[in-house]
Protein backbone atom coordinates (compact mmCIF):
# COMPACT_ATOMS: atom_id res chain seq x y z
CA UNK A 1 0.00 0.00 0.00
CA UNK A 2 1.17 3.03 -0.93
CA UNK A 3 1.75 5.84 1.87
CA UNK A 4 0.61 9.59 0.64
CA UNK A 5 4.10 10.77 2.04
CA UNK A 6 5.84 8.39 -0.46
CA UNK A 7 3.95 10.42 -3.82
CA UNK A 8 6.76 13.15 -5.11
CA UNK A 9 4.80 15.95 -6.57
CA UNK A 10 7.27 15.73 -9.83
CA UNK A 11 6.47 12.80 -11.48
CA UNK A 12 2.56 12.61 -12.69
CA UNK A 13 0.43 10.66 -10.20
CA UNK A 14 -0.09 7.14 -11.19
CA UNK A 15 -3.84 6.18 -11.43
CA UNK A 16 -5.00 5.15 -8.12
CA UNK A 17 -8.34 3.58 -7.50
CA UNK A 18 -11.10 5.35 -6.19
CA UNK A 19 -11.47 3.73 -3.30
CA UNK A 20 -9.06 1.99 -0.92
CA UNK A 21 -9.62 0.07 2.48
CA UNK A 22 -6.58 -1.31 4.10
CA UNK A 23 -6.26 -3.03 7.59
CA UNK A 24 -9.62 -2.41 8.80
CA UNK A 25 -11.11 -3.46 11.90
CA UNK A 26 -13.95 -3.05 13.98
CA UNK A 27 -14.96 -3.84 17.39
CA UNK A 28 -18.23 -2.87 19.04
CA UNK A 29 -19.46 -2.77 22.36
CA UNK A 30 -22.59 -5.20 22.66
CA UNK A 31 -24.26 -6.31 25.43
CA UNK A 32 -21.85 -9.29 26.39
CA UNK A 33 -18.76 -6.81 25.88
CA UNK A 34 -16.85 -5.92 22.85
CA UNK A 35 -18.01 -7.79 19.79
CA UNK A 36 -15.52 -7.91 16.65
CA UNK A 37 -17.97 -7.13 13.67
CA UNK A 38 -15.42 -6.43 10.63
CA UNK A 39 -11.76 -8.50 10.85
CA UNK A 40 -8.85 -6.83 8.88
CA UNK A 41 -10.97 -5.89 5.89
CA UNK A 42 -8.82 -4.69 2.65
CA UNK A 43 -10.26 -3.91 -0.71
CA UNK A 44 -9.88 -1.90 -3.83
CA UNK A 45 -11.95 -0.25 -6.36
CA UNK A 46 -10.78 1.12 -9.19
CA UNK A 47 -11.87 4.13 -11.15
CA UNK A 48 -15.04 3.52 -12.78
CA UNK A 49 -15.35 0.04 -11.47
CA UNK A 50 -18.89 -1.58 -10.60
CA UNK A 51 -17.70 -3.98 -7.32
CA UNK A 52 -20.81 -5.96 -5.23
CA UNK A 53 -20.35 -7.34 -2.25
CA UNK A 54 -22.70 -9.75 -0.43
CA UNK A 55 -22.31 -11.67 2.44
CA UNK A 56 -24.71 -13.65 5.15
CA UNK A 57 -27.00 -11.25 7.66
CA UNK A 58 -25.43 -10.07 9.84
CA UNK A 59 -21.73 -9.72 8.68
CA UNK A 60 -20.62 -5.93 8.81
CA UNK A 61 -21.23 -5.34 4.68
CA UNK A 62 -23.94 -2.33 5.78
CA UNK A 63 -20.96 -1.09 8.67
CA UNK A 64 -18.59 -1.39 6.01
CA UNK A 65 -20.43 0.70 3.46
CA UNK A 66 -21.27 3.30 5.88
CA UNK A 67 -17.71 3.86 7.21
CA UNK A 68 -16.91 4.25 3.41
CA UNK A 69 -19.81 6.89 3.64
CA UNK A 70 -18.31 8.30 6.18
CA UNK A 71 -21.10 8.05 8.62
CA UNK A 72 -19.58 5.89 11.20
CA UNK A 73 -16.06 5.19 12.07
CA UNK A 74 -13.90 1.57 12.14
CA UNK A 75 -12.10 0.84 15.47
CA UNK A 76 -9.05 0.56 13.40
CA UNK A 77 -7.58 1.21 9.44
CA UNK A 78 -7.95 3.44 7.11
CA UNK A 79 -10.27 4.06 4.22
CA UNK A 80 -9.04 6.12 1.49
CA UNK A 81 -12.28 7.43 -1.10
CA UNK A 82 -10.05 9.61 -4.22
CA UNK A 83 -6.87 9.09 -2.55
CA UNK A 84 -7.64 10.87 1.24
CA UNK A 85 -9.07 9.31 4.16
CA UNK A 86 -12.89 10.54 4.99
CA UNK A 87 -13.80 10.64 8.38
CA UNK A 88 -17.26 12.37 7.91
CA UNK A 89 -19.68 12.39 5.28
CA UNK A 90 -18.41 14.16 1.71
CA UNK A 91 -20.68 14.95 -0.74
CA UNK A 92 -18.81 16.12 -3.55
CA UNK A 93 -16.68 12.60 -3.06
CA UNK A 94 -19.64 10.11 -2.06
CA UNK A 95 -22.98 10.04 -2.87
CA UNK A 96 -25.45 7.32 -0.86
CA UNK A 97 -28.34 5.90 -1.64
CA UNK A 98 -30.02 3.87 1.02
CA UNK A 99 -32.22 0.50 1.25
CA UNK A 100 -35.44 2.10 1.69
CA UNK A 101 -35.88 4.78 0.04
CA UNK A 102 -35.29 7.77 2.27
CA UNK A 103 -36.63 10.63 0.61
CA UNK A 104 -38.27 13.29 2.61
CA UNK A 105 -42.17 13.02 2.64
CA UNK A 106 -42.83 16.65 2.73
CA UNK A 107 -40.69 17.42 -0.45
CA UNK A 108 -41.40 17.13 -4.41
CA UNK A 109 -39.04 14.52 -6.05
CA UNK A 110 -36.99 17.55 -7.88
CA UNK A 111 -36.98 19.00 -3.94
CA UNK A 112 -35.64 15.84 -2.82
CA UNK A 113 -32.87 15.50 -5.58
CA UNK A 114 -32.00 18.92 -4.86
CA UNK A 115 -31.92 18.80 -1.00
CA UNK A 116 -27.97 18.46 -1.36
CA UNK A 117 -27.22 21.12 -3.60
CA UNK A 118 -30.05 23.34 -1.38
CA UNK A 119 -27.96 22.46 1.88
CA UNK A 120 -24.84 24.30 0.25
CA UNK A 121 -27.29 27.00 -0.83
CA UNK A 122 -26.46 26.84 -4.16
CA UNK A 123 -28.20 29.45 -6.60
CA UNK A 124 -31.89 27.96 -7.21
CA UNK A 125 -31.57 28.30 -10.95
CA UNK A 126 -28.43 25.94 -10.76
CA UNK A 127 -30.07 23.71 -8.53
CA UNK A 128 -33.43 23.00 -10.40
CA UNK A 129 -31.26 22.89 -14.05
CA UNK A 130 -28.95 20.06 -12.35
CA UNK A 131 -31.97 18.45 -10.43
CA UNK A 132 -34.06 18.22 -13.66
CA UNK A 133 -31.18 16.77 -15.59
CA UNK A 134 -31.14 13.99 -12.69
CA UNK A 135 -34.54 13.57 -12.67
CA UNK A 136 -34.50 12.64 -16.97
CA UNK A 137 -31.33 10.48 -16.72
CA UNK A 138 -33.40 8.19 -13.96
CA UNK A 139 -36.21 8.47 -16.98
CA UNK A 140 -38.68 10.30 -14.86
CA UNK A 141 -39.46 12.83 -16.95
CA UNK A 142 -42.43 14.88 -15.88
CA UNK A 143 -42.93 13.29 -12.55
CA UNK A 144 -40.35 16.24 -10.61
CA UNK A 145 -43.87 17.67 -9.31
CA UNK A 146 -44.80 14.76 -7.33
CA UNK A 147 -44.72 13.59 -4.04
CA UNK A 148 -42.76 10.53 -2.68
CA UNK A 149 -46.22 8.56 -1.59
CA UNK A 150 -47.47 9.60 -5.03
CA UNK A 151 -44.68 7.46 -6.11
CA UNK A 152 -43.81 3.74 -6.41
CA UNK A 153 -41.32 1.56 -5.17
CA UNK A 154 -39.38 1.45 -7.95
CA UNK A 155 -39.76 5.41 -8.98
CA UNK A 156 -38.44 6.18 -5.73
CA UNK A 157 -35.48 4.42 -5.37
CA UNK A 158 -34.79 6.20 -9.46
CA UNK A 159 -35.26 10.06 -6.96
CA UNK A 160 -33.10 8.47 -4.64
CA UNK A 161 -30.26 7.39 -6.95
CA UNK A 162 -30.85 10.89 -8.69
CA UNK A 163 -30.32 12.66 -5.54
CA UNK A 164 -27.53 10.70 -4.66
CA UNK A 165 -25.65 11.57 -8.65
CA UNK A 166 -27.12 14.94 -8.38
CA UNK A 167 -23.68 16.52 -6.67
CA UNK A 168 -21.55 14.82 -9.21
CA UNK A 169 -19.48 12.56 -6.71
CA UNK A 170 -16.91 10.22 -8.26
CA UNK A 171 -18.28 7.68 -5.88
CA UNK A 172 -21.52 6.23 -5.63
CA UNK A 173 -22.79 3.44 -2.24
CA UNK A 174 -25.36 1.47 -2.47
CA UNK A 175 -26.94 0.10 0.18
CA UNK A 176 -29.07 -3.16 -1.02
CA UNK A 177 -31.10 -0.43 -2.56
CA UNK A 178 -33.64 -2.60 -4.50
CA UNK A 179 -33.94 -5.10 -1.34
CA UNK A 180 -37.64 -3.70 -0.68
CA UNK A 181 -38.54 -3.84 -4.08
CA UNK A 182 -40.65 -6.94 -6.05
CA UNK A 183 -38.87 -9.26 -7.94
CA UNK A 184 -39.64 -8.05 -12.06
CA UNK A 185 -39.28 -4.32 -10.74
CA UNK A 186 -35.99 -5.53 -9.33
CA UNK A 187 -34.83 -6.44 -12.47
CA UNK A 188 -35.62 -3.48 -14.30
CA UNK A 189 -33.91 -1.28 -11.75
CA UNK A 190 -30.67 -3.12 -11.73
CA UNK A 191 -30.86 -2.97 -15.83
CA UNK A 192 -31.49 0.58 -15.08
CA UNK A 193 -28.67 1.08 -12.79
CA UNK A 194 -26.41 -0.11 -15.41
CA UNK A 195 -27.48 2.05 -18.08
CA UNK A 196 -27.09 4.86 -15.76
CA UNK A 197 -24.03 3.82 -14.54
CA UNK A 198 -22.57 3.23 -18.15
CA UNK A 199 -23.89 7.15 -18.72
CA UNK A 200 -21.95 8.92 -15.70
CA UNK A 201 -18.88 6.94 -15.32
CA UNK A 202 -19.10 6.35 -11.33
CA UNK A 203 -17.30 4.09 -8.91
CA UNK A 204 -20.15 1.91 -7.38
CA UNK A 205 -19.66 -0.06 -4.39
CA UNK A 206 -23.38 -1.77 -4.00
CA UNK A 207 -24.26 -4.31 -1.36
CA UNK A 208 -26.91 -6.45 -1.79
CA UNK A 209 -28.47 -10.23 -0.67
CA UNK A 210 -29.11 -10.81 -3.60
CA UNK A 211 -26.67 -13.57 -6.15
CA UNK A 212 -28.13 -12.56 -9.20
CA UNK A 213 -28.30 -8.87 -8.68
CA UNK A 214 -24.62 -9.45 -7.71
CA UNK A 215 -23.26 -11.49 -10.80
CA UNK A 216 -25.38 -9.14 -13.51
CA UNK A 217 -24.68 -6.23 -11.88
CA UNK A 218 -20.97 -6.40 -10.55
CA UNK A 219 -17.25 -5.75 -12.11
CA UNK A 220 -16.09 -7.98 -8.68
CA UNK A 221 -17.63 -9.52 -6.56
CA UNK A 222 -16.59 -9.82 -2.76
CA UNK A 223 -17.70 -12.21 -0.21
CA UNK A 224 -17.64 -11.86 3.46
CA UNK A 225 -17.72 -14.44 5.90
CA UNK A 226 -20.05 -14.44 8.42
CA UNK A 227 -19.48 -12.70 11.85
CA UNK A 228 -17.08 -11.66 12.28
CA UNK A 229 -16.74 -10.21 8.70
CA UNK A 230 -13.71 -10.85 6.17
CA UNK A 231 -13.64 -10.78 2.77
CA UNK A 232 -13.41 -14.53 1.95
CA UNK A 233 -13.38 -14.69 -1.53
CA UNK A 234 -13.03 -11.91 -5.01
CA UNK A 235 -14.74 -13.10 -8.09
CA UNK A 236 -13.80 -11.03 -11.16
CA UNK A 237 -17.01 -11.52 -13.36
CA UNK A 238 -15.85 -11.50 -16.80
CA UNK A 239 -19.33 -11.41 -18.82
CA UNK A 240 -19.02 -8.80 -21.46
CA UNK A 241 -20.86 -5.94 -21.24
CA UNK A 242 -23.52 -4.16 -21.49
CA UNK A 243 -25.01 -6.96 -19.77
CA UNK A 244 -28.35 -8.40 -20.58
CA UNK A 245 -31.53 -10.94 -19.25
CA UNK A 246 -30.34 -13.37 -21.67
CA UNK A 247 -26.98 -13.69 -20.00
CA UNK A 248 -28.41 -14.87 -16.61
CA UNK A 249 -29.53 -18.00 -18.53
CA UNK A 250 -25.69 -19.10 -19.43
CA UNK A 251 -23.86 -21.67 -18.28
CA UNK A 252 -20.79 -18.81 -17.20
CA UNK A 253 -23.48 -16.71 -15.45
CA UNK A 254 -24.54 -20.21 -12.93
CA UNK A 255 -21.45 -21.27 -12.29
CA UNK A 256 -20.34 -17.85 -11.37
CA UNK A 257 -23.70 -17.63 -8.72
CA UNK A 258 -22.85 -21.34 -7.22
CA UNK A 259 -19.48 -20.47 -6.50
CA UNK A 260 -20.60 -17.23 -4.81
CA UNK A 261 -23.29 -19.44 -3.39
CA UNK A 262 -21.27 -22.51 -1.94
CA UNK A 263 -18.96 -19.50 -0.17
CA UNK A 264 -22.00 -18.20 1.30
CA UNK A 265 -23.38 -21.43 2.16
CA UNK A 266 -20.29 -22.33 3.98
CA UNK A 267 -20.38 -19.48 6.62
CA UNK A 268 -24.50 -20.68 6.90
CA UNK B 1 -82.17 4.19 -4.99
CA UNK B 2 -79.02 5.93 -4.35
CA UNK B 3 -77.57 6.28 -0.86
CA UNK B 4 -77.03 9.69 0.06
CA UNK B 5 -73.94 11.40 0.50
CA UNK B 6 -72.67 11.19 4.50
CA UNK B 7 -72.29 14.99 4.42
CA UNK B 8 -75.75 15.24 3.66
CA UNK B 9 -76.60 13.11 6.32
CA UNK B 10 -74.98 14.88 8.19
CA UNK B 11 -76.51 18.02 8.22
CA UNK B 12 -80.43 16.20 8.03
CA UNK B 13 -79.08 14.94 11.30
CA UNK B 14 -78.71 17.83 12.47
CA UNK B 15 -81.61 19.89 11.23
CA UNK B 16 -83.57 17.41 12.37
CA UNK B 17 -82.14 17.89 16.10
CA UNK B 18 -82.81 21.39 15.49
CA UNK B 19 -86.39 20.75 15.14
CA UNK B 20 -86.53 18.59 17.93
CA UNK B 21 -85.21 21.06 19.71
CA UNK B 22 -87.98 23.60 18.64
CA UNK B 23 -90.25 21.26 18.88
CA UNK B 24 -89.93 19.09 22.53
CA UNK B 25 -90.67 21.92 24.87
CA UNK B 26 -93.33 23.54 23.04
CA UNK B 27 -95.45 20.38 23.07
CA UNK B 28 -94.66 20.30 26.53
CA UNK B 29 -93.13 16.90 26.38
CA UNK B 30 -90.07 18.83 27.83
CA UNK B 31 -90.57 21.67 30.55
CA UNK B 32 -89.67 25.13 29.29
CA UNK B 33 -87.15 25.50 32.25
CA UNK B 34 -84.97 21.74 31.65
CA UNK B 35 -85.42 23.35 27.69
CA UNK B 36 -86.47 26.24 26.54
CA UNK B 37 -87.25 26.56 22.86
CA UNK B 38 -85.02 27.04 20.46
CA UNK B 39 -86.82 30.22 19.00
CA UNK B 40 -86.90 31.99 22.14
CA UNK B 41 -82.77 31.18 22.88
CA UNK B 42 -82.31 32.66 19.71
CA UNK B 43 -84.45 35.51 20.55
CA UNK B 44 -82.45 35.74 23.75
CA UNK B 45 -79.11 36.24 21.85
CA UNK B 46 -80.63 38.93 19.76
CA UNK B 47 -82.01 41.09 22.16
CA UNK B 48 -78.94 40.82 24.67
CA UNK B 49 -76.17 40.67 21.80
CA UNK B 50 -74.42 43.30 23.46
CA UNK B 51 -73.74 41.49 27.03
CA UNK B 52 -72.91 37.90 25.07
CA UNK B 53 -70.75 40.21 22.84
CA UNK B 54 -68.53 41.77 25.49
CA UNK B 55 -68.35 38.58 27.97
CA UNK B 56 -67.64 36.41 24.98
CA UNK B 57 -64.57 38.85 24.09
CA UNK B 58 -63.82 38.60 28.05
CA UNK B 59 -63.56 34.74 27.10
CA UNK B 60 -61.83 35.09 23.69
CA UNK B 61 -59.02 37.13 25.24
CA UNK B 62 -58.34 34.41 27.90
CA UNK B 63 -58.39 31.86 25.13
CA UNK B 64 -55.98 33.66 23.02
CA UNK B 65 -53.29 33.97 25.91
CA UNK B 66 -53.52 30.34 27.17
CA UNK B 67 -53.23 28.96 23.98
CA UNK B 68 -50.25 31.03 23.49
CA UNK B 69 -48.67 29.75 26.91
CA UNK B 70 -50.31 26.25 25.85
CA UNK B 71 -48.91 26.37 22.28
CA UNK B 72 -45.41 28.07 23.64
CA UNK B 73 -44.28 25.98 26.01
CA UNK B 74 -45.75 22.79 24.62
CA UNK B 75 -43.26 23.12 21.97
CA UNK B 76 -40.37 24.11 23.56
CA UNK B 77 -40.99 21.55 26.19
CA UNK B 78 -41.71 18.83 24.12
CA UNK B 79 -39.22 19.57 21.39
CA UNK B 80 -35.94 19.49 24.62
CA UNK B 81 -38.10 16.67 26.19
CA UNK B 82 -38.07 14.50 22.35
CA UNK B 83 -34.94 15.61 21.59
CA UNK B 84 -32.56 15.50 24.35
CA UNK B 85 -32.29 11.75 25.88
CA UNK B 86 -31.88 12.76 29.73
CA UNK B 87 -34.22 14.98 29.68
CA UNK B 88 -36.90 12.42 28.77
CA UNK B 89 -36.15 9.94 30.90
CA UNK B 90 -36.28 12.39 33.88
CA UNK B 91 -39.12 14.17 32.67
CA UNK B 92 -41.35 12.13 30.67
CA UNK B 93 -43.21 9.75 32.68
CA UNK B 94 -43.19 12.25 35.06
CA UNK B 95 -45.81 14.51 32.72
CA UNK B 96 -47.07 11.65 31.59
CA UNK B 97 -48.23 10.51 35.01
CA UNK B 98 -49.44 14.41 35.83
CA UNK B 99 -52.07 14.10 31.88
CA UNK B 100 -53.61 12.02 33.91
CA UNK B 101 -54.50 13.96 36.93
CA UNK B 102 -57.70 15.67 36.50
CA UNK B 103 -55.54 19.02 36.94
CA UNK B 104 -59.16 21.64 37.94
CA UNK B 105 -58.16 20.51 41.47
CA UNK B 106 -55.39 22.72 40.87
CA UNK B 107 -58.05 26.08 39.81
CA UNK B 108 -59.13 26.94 43.90
CA UNK B 109 -55.48 27.49 44.40
CA UNK B 110 -54.86 29.37 41.18
CA UNK B 111 -57.72 31.83 42.31
CA UNK B 112 -55.87 32.10 45.64
CA UNK B 113 -52.92 32.62 44.19
CA UNK B 114 -53.82 34.96 41.33
CA UNK B 115 -57.69 36.20 42.04
CA UNK B 116 -61.15 35.77 40.49
CA UNK B 117 -59.51 37.57 37.16
CA UNK B 118 -58.67 36.70 34.22
CA UNK B 119 -55.00 35.75 35.41
CA UNK B 120 -56.34 32.54 37.19
CA UNK B 121 -57.93 31.38 34.13
CA UNK B 122 -55.12 31.67 31.85
CA UNK B 123 -53.37 30.40 33.84
CA UNK B 124 -54.95 27.31 34.28
CA UNK B 125 -56.28 27.16 31.03
CA UNK B 126 -52.62 27.12 29.82
CA UNK B 127 -51.77 24.58 32.35
CA UNK B 128 -54.81 22.23 31.37
CA UNK B 129 -53.88 22.64 27.45
CA UNK B 130 -50.26 22.39 28.13
CA UNK B 131 -49.90 18.46 28.23
CA UNK B 132 -51.34 17.42 24.95
CA UNK B 133 -49.03 19.80 22.65
CA UNK B 134 -45.89 18.79 24.66
CA UNK B 135 -46.65 15.13 24.44
CA UNK B 136 -47.25 15.08 21.58
CA UNK B 137 -44.61 17.81 20.33
CA UNK B 138 -41.87 15.06 22.08
CA UNK B 139 -43.73 11.79 20.30
CA UNK B 140 -43.31 13.28 17.10
CA UNK B 141 -39.78 14.17 17.25
CA UNK B 142 -38.86 10.58 18.86
CA UNK B 143 -40.49 8.95 15.88
CA UNK B 144 -38.83 10.24 13.25
CA UNK B 145 -37.52 7.87 11.04
CA UNK B 146 -34.01 7.42 11.83
CA UNK B 147 -33.14 6.64 7.87
CA UNK B 148 -33.97 10.58 7.04
CA UNK B 149 -31.01 11.60 9.85
CA UNK B 150 -28.67 9.64 8.07
CA UNK B 151 -29.39 10.35 4.46
CA UNK B 152 -29.29 14.56 5.86
CA UNK B 153 -25.79 13.58 7.14
CA UNK B 154 -24.64 11.81 4.64
CA UNK B 155 -25.59 14.66 1.99
CA UNK B 156 -23.31 16.81 4.38
CA UNK B 157 -26.18 18.56 6.58
CA UNK B 158 -24.99 20.37 9.64
CA UNK B 159 -26.53 20.01 13.11
CA UNK B 160 -28.55 23.19 12.41
CA UNK B 161 -29.50 22.04 9.21
CA UNK B 162 -30.60 18.25 10.32
CA UNK B 163 -33.05 20.47 12.65
CA UNK B 164 -34.41 22.86 10.31
CA UNK B 165 -34.80 20.75 7.38
CA UNK B 166 -35.56 16.87 8.78
CA UNK B 167 -36.72 17.50 12.55
CA UNK B 168 -38.95 20.57 12.43
CA UNK B 169 -40.67 19.75 8.94
CA UNK B 170 -40.89 15.55 9.95
CA UNK B 171 -42.68 16.60 13.10
CA UNK B 172 -45.40 18.94 12.48
CA UNK B 173 -48.17 16.54 11.40
CA UNK B 174 -48.49 15.42 14.82
CA UNK B 175 -47.32 18.42 16.62
CA UNK B 176 -50.14 19.77 14.64
CA UNK B 177 -52.84 17.62 16.01
CA UNK B 178 -51.41 18.37 19.46
CA UNK B 179 -52.12 21.61 19.20
CA UNK B 180 -55.76 20.85 18.08
CA UNK B 181 -56.20 18.76 21.21
CA UNK B 182 -54.48 21.22 22.93
CA UNK B 183 -56.08 24.33 21.68
CA UNK B 184 -59.87 22.13 22.40
CA UNK B 185 -58.84 21.57 25.86
CA UNK B 186 -57.80 25.61 26.15
CA UNK B 187 -61.38 26.49 25.62
CA UNK B 188 -62.17 23.70 27.92
CA UNK B 189 -60.28 24.93 30.48
CA UNK B 190 -61.24 28.57 30.17
CA UNK B 191 -64.60 27.82 30.30
CA UNK B 192 -64.59 25.43 33.24
CA UNK B 193 -62.79 27.84 35.36
CA UNK B 194 -65.19 31.12 34.47
CA UNK B 195 -68.10 28.56 35.52
CA UNK B 196 -66.59 27.99 39.14
CA UNK B 197 -65.31 31.44 39.72
CA UNK B 198 -65.23 34.42 38.13
CA UNK B 199 -66.85 37.67 37.66
CA UNK B 200 -67.14 37.70 33.51
CA UNK B 201 -66.49 35.42 30.75
CA UNK B 202 -69.40 33.37 28.79
CA UNK B 203 -68.58 30.42 31.54
CA UNK B 204 -69.97 33.11 33.91
CA UNK B 205 -72.72 34.01 32.22
CA UNK B 206 -73.76 30.46 32.08
CA UNK B 207 -73.45 29.87 35.78
CA UNK B 208 -75.29 33.17 36.69
CA UNK B 209 -78.06 32.79 34.59
CA UNK B 210 -78.91 29.38 35.54
CA UNK B 211 -78.99 30.85 39.78
CA UNK B 212 -81.69 32.62 38.53
CA UNK B 213 -83.17 30.00 36.26
CA UNK B 214 -83.22 32.18 33.34
CA UNK B 215 -83.26 28.95 30.95
CA UNK B 216 -82.81 30.83 27.50
CA UNK B 217 -79.89 33.03 28.68
CA UNK B 218 -78.42 29.84 29.61
CA UNK B 219 -79.04 28.20 26.37
CA UNK B 220 -78.44 31.48 24.45
CA UNK B 221 -74.73 31.04 26.43
CA UNK B 222 -74.32 27.71 25.51
CA UNK B 223 -74.61 28.48 21.99
CA UNK B 224 -71.91 31.07 22.31
CA UNK B 225 -69.26 28.17 23.42
CA UNK B 226 -70.52 25.57 20.73
CA UNK B 227 -69.52 27.70 18.21
CA UNK B 228 -66.27 29.15 19.24
CA UNK B 229 -65.68 25.17 19.75
CA UNK B 230 -66.67 24.37 16.20
CA UNK B 231 -64.89 27.38 14.84
CA UNK B 232 -61.38 26.46 16.72
CA UNK B 233 -61.55 22.60 15.50
CA UNK B 234 -62.46 23.83 11.80
CA UNK B 235 -59.38 25.97 11.58
CA UNK B 236 -57.11 23.95 13.14
CA UNK B 237 -58.50 21.20 10.60
CA UNK B 238 -58.14 23.08 7.73
CA UNK B 239 -54.24 24.00 9.10
CA UNK B 240 -53.49 20.26 9.54
CA UNK B 241 -55.16 19.07 6.25
CA UNK B 242 -52.64 21.06 4.44
CA UNK B 243 -49.92 19.08 5.83
CA UNK B 244 -51.98 15.66 5.31
CA UNK B 245 -50.66 15.06 2.37
CA UNK B 246 -47.20 13.52 3.59
CA UNK B 247 -48.87 12.86 7.53
CA UNK B 248 -48.51 9.32 7.02
CA UNK B 249 -45.59 9.09 5.16
CA UNK B 250 -43.77 10.94 7.12
CA UNK B 251 -43.05 7.43 9.51
CA UNK B 252 -41.94 4.63 8.35
CA UNK B 253 -44.11 2.22 6.55
CA UNK B 254 -44.62 -0.82 4.55
CA UNK B 255 -42.93 -0.76 1.29
CA UNK B 256 -45.34 -1.41 -1.61
CA UNK B 257 -48.40 0.44 -1.17
CA UNK B 258 -49.13 1.94 -4.08
CA UNK B 259 -50.83 5.38 -4.03
CA UNK B 260 -53.42 5.64 -6.16
CA UNK B 261 -51.77 7.90 -8.89
CA UNK B 262 -49.56 4.97 -9.64
CA UNK B 263 -52.47 2.57 -10.53
CA UNK B 264 -52.19 4.14 -13.98
CA UNK B 265 -49.56 2.18 -15.37
CA UNK B 266 -46.37 3.90 -16.55
CA UNK B 267 -44.39 2.99 -19.22
CA UNK B 268 -40.80 5.02 -18.56
CA UNK B 269 -40.45 4.12 -14.78
CA UNK B 270 -41.35 0.92 -12.77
Amino acid sequence: MQHLANVTQLRPEPARPAIEVAALNHIYDGRDGQVPALENIALTVGVGKFTVIVGPSGCGKTSLLMMMAGLRHQTSGTINIQSRPIDRPDPDRVGVVFQEASLFPWLSALDNIEFPMALRNAPREERRTRATDMLNLVGLQGFGARYPHELSGGMKQRVSIARGLVQDPPVLLMDEPFAALDEQTRMTMGHELLRIWSQTAKTVVFVTHSLTEAVYLADEVLVMSARPGRIIDRITISLPRPRSYEMMGTEVFGRLRERIWQQIRKEG
Amino acid sequence: MRRPAPSTVRWLILAALLVFWELMPRTGIIPELFLPTLSKTLAVLVKDWREYASELSVTLYEVAVAMLIACGGGILAGALIGGVTLLRNLLLPVFSSLYAIPIVILYPIFTAWFGIGSESKIIFAGVYGFFPVMLSTAAGIRTIDEQLLLAARSMGATVPQQITRVIIPASIPTVLTGLRLGGALTIVGVVVSEMLTSAAGIGYLVTRYRTILDSPHVFGAIIMILLLSIAFDAFARAIERRTAVWQVAGRRRKEGEPADIIARPVQAAV
